[in-house]
């Protein structure tokens, strides 16, 4: 059986998908009668989920805000039109 | 570069919070995708392809960062977090904070997301920088670290102080406006 502290560890780090399923059952065993480790592994499922929402928004919605400033935008432009001219040369 | 500049810019400015960073970000991945553009095989979107190749170039620029700004490992603070956390027998003391709001009724509104995005921000380095590689760049463990030149043990403090900040911020950016 895993203590709090291991249990949390393996949490926070997340890598309890490359524990063996014996250990895998123990920790959820775990942290299905533990108040406190649940409360923690809510709360590490709630960073997880709410990380995982921000990049689907990120992905789809996202207004692009900051924007690339005008002048750093032009300056690219340009490097681009010249590393493009030069890769069809050669 | 006129369709992706500026989704590059904002992703690059979500990771790294610096506008010098991440304009030189977009222009490398841009130089880089030209570069790779022969093996670009149309599977994907091309704005997620760029994407990736970013993703090197985000992870380029925090290395070099903490090169200039080399991690601290306070082993006390280590040893203090979890002296608050754990008795000798490793069983947990504390109550972790329960959320003053549930974020999950928050994941509607685009608004959340922005203030997600700026509570990034409250964060401090260098949780910031280890909360961006493994939770929103999906790292390995093992690779943060090596990119960090930091132990799995200090990973495990530096993302806990990471949520836990990124909570405060956004209980206080969130909490006080009308949530729904």
């Amino acid at each position: 059986m895993f203590t709090c502290k291991q249990v949390s560890h393996s949490l926070s780090k997340e890598d309890y998908a490359k524990l063996s399923p014996a250990k895998r059952f123990f920790l959820q065993l775990h942290v299905k009668l533990c108040i406190f480790c649940g409360k923690f592994n809510r709360q590490v499922m709630d960073g997880q989920d709410m990380c995982r929402h921000f990049k689907q928004y990120e992905a789809t919605n996202c207004q692009c805000a900051p924007e690339l400033p005008e002048g750093q935008k032009d300056e690219l432009k340009a490097l681009l039109a010249a590393q493009s001219a030069k890769s069809s040369k050669n | 570069m006129d369709r992706y500049g500026n989704y590059l810019y904002a992703y690059a400015m979500s990771r790294l919070r610096n506008a010098d960073a991440a304009a030189d970000c977009v222009q490398d991945t841009f130089l880089a995708g030209i570069k790779a553009l022969e093996r670009f095989d149309g599977s994907r979107d091309i704005k997620f392809w760029l994407r990736g190749i970013m993703r090197n170039k985000i992870v380029d620029q925090i290395r070099k960062s903490i090169k200039e700004n080399k991690v601290d490992i306070d082993n006390e603070d280590e040893t203090l977090l979890e002296s608050f956390w754990f008795k000798y027998s490793g069983i947990a003391t504390t109550n972790p904070d329960p959320w003053q709001f549930n974020p999950r009724k928050a994941y509607d509104n685009t608004e959340f997301w922005d203030v997600f995005n700026v509570c990034i921000d409250k964060v401090k380095q260098p949780a910031r920088q280890a909360f961006v590689l493994r939770m929103l760049e999906d790292m390995e463990t093992e690779e943060v670290c090596k990119v960090m030149d930091i132990t799995p043990n200090y990973l495990w403090v530096l993302l806990h102080r990471a949520r836990q900040q990124l909570k405060v911020a956004l209980e206080e950016k969130w909490t006080g406006k009308d949530v729904k």
